[in-house]
């Protein structure tokens, strides 16, 4: 599965929403199934809402987390993202 | 210990339009007038949901059969569950499949009995399939999660291969393939289900190669059949570790099939809190631990990973509920389970792989109650 492209839009896919939140992590529900999501994989979910693009998601990430490696974080969320769509979690 | 009940299992009602011989309902089905009413059921999803409980899968008989499924689905979204729909299709429109979704429901899975029609038809004892494949193009275009159901055993398995193509055509997210197990309505239709050593090894190949092409596509479970493995499968995840089930009468058990293990006292939503039921009650807790297990599982390095197996399946074959689950091979009640796999495997040149309705002995179908 290939990973986002820039003008991708991620989003939780069809049946798979976020449960009640606490401060550390956050779980995923989906069919039969929960993920816990934590630290910068829950940054980078809570950004996929389907409305901002993946190189928006980028740019926010890279602001979040002051890193000027705009590469390595755009190959590590789209690696993110391509895995969570396999479990179809996630779409794009 | 501190066990948390992540999946509630909700049998709104045992009352189905279809008679499927392999049901996993009780023989002893509830009857209609016991049914729990809507406010009994949603305070059933706070008090799980309060316990941990994470997802709710509304099943039955056939869970549209209830008028209230809609407010039921509310009930259990408010209560913050994760809601599942298991059902035939049957009672399904797209003005109802439209309420059921504003009311909050995320994912259906539907089941289908083969992918021809009238050998799906004879299984269900009802014509249903024409109408599941249109319910299924309705689904499909439903922001829903969409799984396809079918339950394989010795009569379709050697359809394997056009069943995979029939489900893939329906385009769900997942499609689960499971094995029937022998409970409930199953068990007395043992000979006509239990498919051969040569289906299954071939299925496992089959279906290997299906989740391969498919993967990212659509997810393929396959559940084997117990019969054929050498160490028997950690049904429910342990005994009331991980589920709990309600029966229509609002009866709590660990699941589908434990009501049929007698000297066992099942509580009821009624009259206690699910708390209680799942922290308190005997039996919840009569095969959590180790204590109870009889050897070879007492001194078994795989206790702690199947839990000895299936309680339903040791009282069924074994007569006794602590025994060793039968289809373990190390289990001393094994001839049981060698003997029915001889009678499948010896019959198998003449009877597999026909419509039911081709063959002279009857199938039992599941009743009704009243």
């Amino acid at each position: 599965m290939p990973n986002p492209e820039d003008t991708s839009r991620p989003r939780l896919a069809a049946g798979c929403r976020w449960a009640e939140t606490n401060a550390n992590e956050r779980t995923v529900l989906f069919p039969e199934g929960a993920i816990v999501i934590k630290g910068t994989g829950r940054d980078i979910l809570e950004h996929c809402d389907g409305q901002r693009t993946f190189a928006q998601i980028v740019q926010e990430l890279e602001a979040l987390y002051t890193l000027t490696d705009v590469q390595k974080i755009r190959k590590e969320a789209g690696n993110f993202l391509a895995q969570l769509r396999e479990k179809r979690i996630v779409d794009f | 210990m501190s066990f948390v009940p992540l999946a509630l299992i909700a049998e709104l009602t045992h009352r189905c339009p279809l008679h499927c011989v392999y049901c996993s309902n009780p023989v002893e089905l509830q009857k209609s007038a016991s049914e729990l009413s809507t406010e009994e059921w949603n305070r059933v999803f706070q008090e799980a949901a309060a316990l941990g409980s994470l997802h709710v899968h509304l099943t039955g008989g056939e869970p549209l059969a209830r008028a209230d499924l809609t407010r039921l689905i509310a009930g259990a979204r408010a209560a913050g569950l994760y809601t599942n729909l298991i059902t035939s299709g049957i009672g399904l429109s797209e003005k109802r499949l439209q309420e059921l979704l504003g009311a909050g429901l995320e994912h259906i899975q539907l089941s289908f009995q083969h992918s021809r029609e009238d050998a799906a038809d004879a299984v269900a004892g009802t014509r249903s399939h024409a109408l599941k494949v249109e319910l299924a193009r309705l689904i499909r275009k439903q922001p829903v999660a969409f799984t396809v159901n079918m339950v394989v055993h010795r009569q379709n398995l050697d359809y394997l291969e056009e069943i995979l193509a029939f489900a893939e055509q329906l385009q769900p997210d997942r499609l689960e393939i499971a094995n029937v197990q022998y409970y409930g309505w199953a068990l007395p239709n043992r000979d006509f289900l239990l498919p051969t050593r040569g289906q299954v090894e071939k299925s496992i190949g089959m279906i290997a190669e299906a989740q391969e092409r498919l993967r990212g596509k659509m997810r393929i479970d396959y559940v084997v059949p117990d019969f054929y493995a050498r160490y028997p499968k950690a049904c429910m995840g342990g005994w009331a570790r991980r589920l709990i089930l309600i029966d229509p009468a609002g009866r709590a058990l660990p699941c589908h099939a434990a009501s049929v293990i007698p000297g066992i006292e099942f509580e009821h939503v009624q009259r206690h809190s699910l708390e209680w039921i799942w922290r308190e009650s005997a039996a919840f807790n009569k095969f959590r631990g180790e204590d109870w297990m009889a050897e070879p599982c007492r001194s078994c390095e795989r206790r702690s990973q199947d839990f000895g197996g299936c309680r339903c399946q040791a009282f069924l074959l074994a007569g006794a509920a602590n025994a060793t689950d039968p289809v373990c091979s190390l289990s001393p009640f094994h001839a049981v389970v060698e003997k029915a796999l001889q009678g499948s495997n010896r019959v198998s040149d003449n009877m597999h792989g026909r419509s039911p309705s081709s063959q002279t002995q009857p199938w039992s179908y599941r009743l009704n109650p009243r």
